[in-house]
Formats: C-alpha cells, structure tokens, sequence
C-alpha cells in the first residue's frame, strides 16, 4: 500500500494530509485491513464543525460500526461523496478513498502529537 | 493483538494462520473470523462450497437402557419419532420453559459408536449443558459422556458439497440423506457424516478424531480449483446465518425466553404426552392458552442503516425491546436482522396485531442507530430461500 507523502497519522487510525492549507482526513490501510469489507459509511453535514478527537463519522464493515475521529479540529468543507454509494472505495485504496476535506482551526498544535506514517507502522505492526 | 494463553485453540490453529486467518477470541477459543473477506466468504458459500472449522461446537454422547425416556425429559420435542439414522432440532429447556441451548440430537443406535443418541451443542454452552445433563440423568439408567476435547467437526456447506464429499470416497446415493447421519469412511478416516448446518445451503457436517483434523481439512480445500471451495469464518458463519433465519444462542435464545418467544414455535409438538421441563409454559403458549410475554421477529431495514446487535426498538416512537443480531446480507444488498419485541407495556390493541402474522408482516419499525431512528419492516424468515437436497 502507498501512502501519500506528508500524511500524519493518529493513533486512533485516522490520516490527515495538509492540501492549499486545508487538511485532507481519511483511515489508515492498517485499520481497513483490520475492518475487513466496508459496507456503509456515513458522513457528516457540510459546514458541521469538530474539535480534535470528536466522532465525524461511522464506517460499517460487514461485522461492525466503527467510529472515527478528528485527528485535527475544523469545519467540513467536502465529503466524498462517491463512498455513500461505493464504500467499498476504501478497502480498494484508503488513501484515495479520502473522507473529508476541512478547514483546520489550528492545524499546527493539533498534529504535535500525530505520527508520521513510518512511524504510525512500528507502532501497529 | 496480545493472545492470552487461555483461550482454546482447535487442532486446525495452525491451517487457519496458513489460510491468512484473523484470529478472535469467541466464546473461550482462537477462531477464525474471516480469510479473504466474509463478503467473498459468504458468496462463495452460497454459490459453490465453503468450509468451516467447527470443533469449538460441543458433542455430547447418550447412552444407556433409558436413554430415551430420558431425553423426553429435557426436550420439548417428542423424541421418540425420531429414527436410526435420523436427526432432530430440539431444545434444552429450564423448569421455567427458558432456554438452556438449542441442539441437534441425531439418533445413532445403528451406528458403531459408543452411544444411542449423539448430541451436538453449542460452544458457548458446552460448559453449561453438560452439569445440567448430568443433573437430570441422575433419575435414569443413562450415561452422559462429554465427548468435545476427543472430537473435531467440520461444516462442509454449499451446493458443491457433495460432489466434494463423492471425490473423497463416499459415493451421492451413499451419502446421507437431509438431516441424516450415516457413519462412513472419507478419505479413508472414519467420520460421522451428516446431512445439516447453518447456512440454509445443502451441505455436511463431519465429526472425527482429532487426528484427522489435518487431513480431511487439506484435502477438502485440494478441490478449491475443481470445486472453487474456500475456507469461511466465524463472520460468514453469522451473516449466513442470519439470511437463513437460524438463531444463535445467546443473541436470539436465552434462559428467559421461551422457545415460542423465540419463533420457534413449529419445532413445539403440541401433543407430547412426556412431561419435561417446562412443558406447563411451552405448552400453554404453543395452544395459546398463555400469552407471549415477548416475540422474536425478522426485519429488513429501509434505510442504509445497519442495526446491530443491541440497538434499541421502537413502534410509533415508543421503546418496545431489541435488535438481537442485525448485518448487512450480502445475498440481498440490505441489512437484515432480528429484534426480540417486549410486550409487557403495550397497548392489547398492539399485541393483538403482533401476534396476527397477517397484521404484523410488513408492519413498520424503527430502530435507534447512532441516536437516530431509522424506519424497518418486519418481514418471514427466512430472508432467503432455503436450498436443502431433500
């Protein structure tokens, strides 16, 4: 699996890339491999704001409801829309199966304690 | 994830690494809950054949002079229809008509093995049946031997079954007929073959001594090209499952439900004449003589939504009970499920059109996922067709 360069990753499995000073947020290949096919995702409203860590979403595999956090707080700008009819979109590439597009609050202290993807690998594997 | 070093393993551990498992801890043993996927799983099992380690399933041995009266003790079903050779669903039920498991006696006096009736139960049960078997066996000249550490048992299911088990020595007009049990050799070993599961696919299940776990396991797998058989996990199991209608002890039975309450009605005979336990309730709900205090149904969601196990039920916007399992099924492209309704606090007017199956199929639910009720309709089960070989 190639993962972007620049992604930071957050223990909790979410990545975040910073695109035109907007954050890009997604799930880790490590934690789709673990939920295995993905069957339902749901997303939030455009405009809703999140703090850091706050549940933004739901993906459903076959087994169970996973919810996922904020690596960094924002305002949705984009969601992709294309997973509400093709969710199986992220087990084929969780990384261009992007989520949601934001616009950071505070982009620099919230990534202090992410992980670059390297990193993010030693410590599930 | 850290293994404990106390859960149990089966003796086919090792294959289900080898096959790409993920391992979970269920119900005090290392199982697989998936290989390639429980979508590919599921589909494969339905459209050729697949495979499942089940030897964490408890089998139990029954022998003696009285065998038989005393299982009409513990079973509501009449027991003594049931012929050499044959198999019958029944129930464990407590004084209180809950119940204790649901199980598959298969009546064996005509098989070479040390037993007249053979048992088999659920995993998560095995240690909660046993004593209670022992318990009541103690009025009868019958002997009850535990017999699920000396035994594997692997499920053989999908409409490619048979040609597999043929390929492996046992010949189609040899092999058992629908819920029968013939002893044979397969692939040399000699096993129990039996015409049952849990998919609502025509398939086997195959019981043996441990030692042959590896063998029969590889070599049923060898016709993957010829027979495109794939190994399935505890996931697929549960979706499979599910779309057939089956219950699974612990989500859809339970010791405070009656098997009336759990829709499981039609396995009651209503002129048993053996008292067991529980019979007085059993019986009085299956001539409707008492009301149900709650009812078992099936439902397909309306929305995307997929309701899980636990998730709250409400009609009109009032709390009435549970799902007890809830999936997506892949054979349908929805989610499906089950909820057990209580009918303690509703109106009679409501009751009354729950117990009407005319009334109450199709009748809209909702159920409370992510705080959010979403719509359901209860539907029969099965969810889809059954595909025995009669």
């Amino acid at each position: 699996m190639n993962a972007p360069d620049g992604i930071l990753c957050a223990k909790t499995h979410e990545w975040v890339l910073e695109e035109d000073n907007n954050a890009v947020i997604g799930l880790t290949d490590w934690a789709v491999e673990q939920l295995g096919d993905v069957v339902f995702v749901e997303l939030p409203e455009i405009g809703s704001v999140f703090s850091k860590d706050e549940v933004f979403a739901t993906i459903e595999s076959v087994k169970a409801a996973s919810e996922i956090y904020m690596p960094v707080a924002g305002e949705v700008l984009e969601v992709n829309e294309q997973l509400i009819n093709s969710p199986e979109l992220i087990n084929e590439d969780p990384y261009a199966a992007w989520l949601i597009k934001v616009k950071p609050s505070n982009f620099q202290e919230d990534t202090i304690g992410l992980m670059e993807y390297n990193d993010y690998k030693e410590e599930v594997e | 994830m850290e293994i404990k070093e106390q859960y149990k393993k089966t003796f086919l551990y090792d294959e289900h690494l080898k096959c790409g498992a993920k391992m979970v801890p269920f119900e005090g043993w290392l199982m697989p809950v998936q290989y390639e996927g429980i979508i590919k799983e599921h589909n494969a099992t339905r459209q050729s054949a697949g495979l499942f380690d089940v030897s964490h399933m408890g089998e139990v041995y029954v022998k003696g002079k009285e065998s038989l009266e005393y299982l009409q003790s513990i079973v509501p079903q009449d027991v003594s229809v049931l012929k050499e050779g044959c198999a019958l669903y029944c129930q464990l039920t407590n004084k209180k008509g809950g119940l204790i498991d649901d199980l598959i006696i298969y009546n064996v006096k005509n098989i070479e093995i040390e037993a007249d009736y053979f048992i088999v139960v659920n995993a998560s049960r095995v240690d909660v049946d046993v004593p209670f078997m022992k318990n009541e066996a103690v009025k009868f000249d019958v002997e009850i031997c535990n017999k699920s550490n000396d035994l594997s048992m692997l499920a053989l299911q999908g409409i490619n079954s048979k040609y597999i088990i043929e390929k492996m020595g046992v010949d189609r007009k040899n092999q058992p007929g629908f819920f029968n049990i013939k002893k044979v050799k397969l692939d040399g070993v000699s096993v129990l073959l039996t015409r049952t599961g849990y998919t609502g696919e025509d398939g086997f299940e195959i019981v043996f001594e441990n030692k042959y776990a590896l063998q029969l396991w590889n070599k049923i797998l060898s016709f993957k090209t010829e027979f495109f058989v794939v190994p399935v996990g505890l996931g697929a199991r549960d979706t499979l499952r599910l779309e057939a209608g089956l219950p699974l002890y612990g989500h859809e039975l339970n010791e405070e439900y009656t098997p009336l309450e759990s829709s499981l009605g039609y396995f009651i005979p209503a002129d048993k004449k053996e008292d067991y336990n529980g019979k007085e309730l059993i019986l009085a709900q299956k001539l409707k003589q008492k009301p149900l205090r709650r009812k078992l149904f099936a439902f397909v969601m309306e929305d995307k939504q997929i309701a899980r196990n636990g998730y709250e039920v409400f009609i009109d916007n009032q709390p009435v009970g549970v799902v007890t399992s809830g999936a997506p099924s892949p054979t349908l492209g929805k989610n499906i499920g089950f909820c057990m309704i209580e009918f303690e606090n509703l109106s009679k007017n409501l009751v009354t059109r729950l117990n009407n199956p005319q009334e109450s199929l199709g009748m809209i639910i909702q159920v409370m996922v992510r705080n959010k009720l979403y719509n359901a309709k209860l539907t029969k089960k099965p969810f889809i067709k059954k595909r025995y070989e009669k």
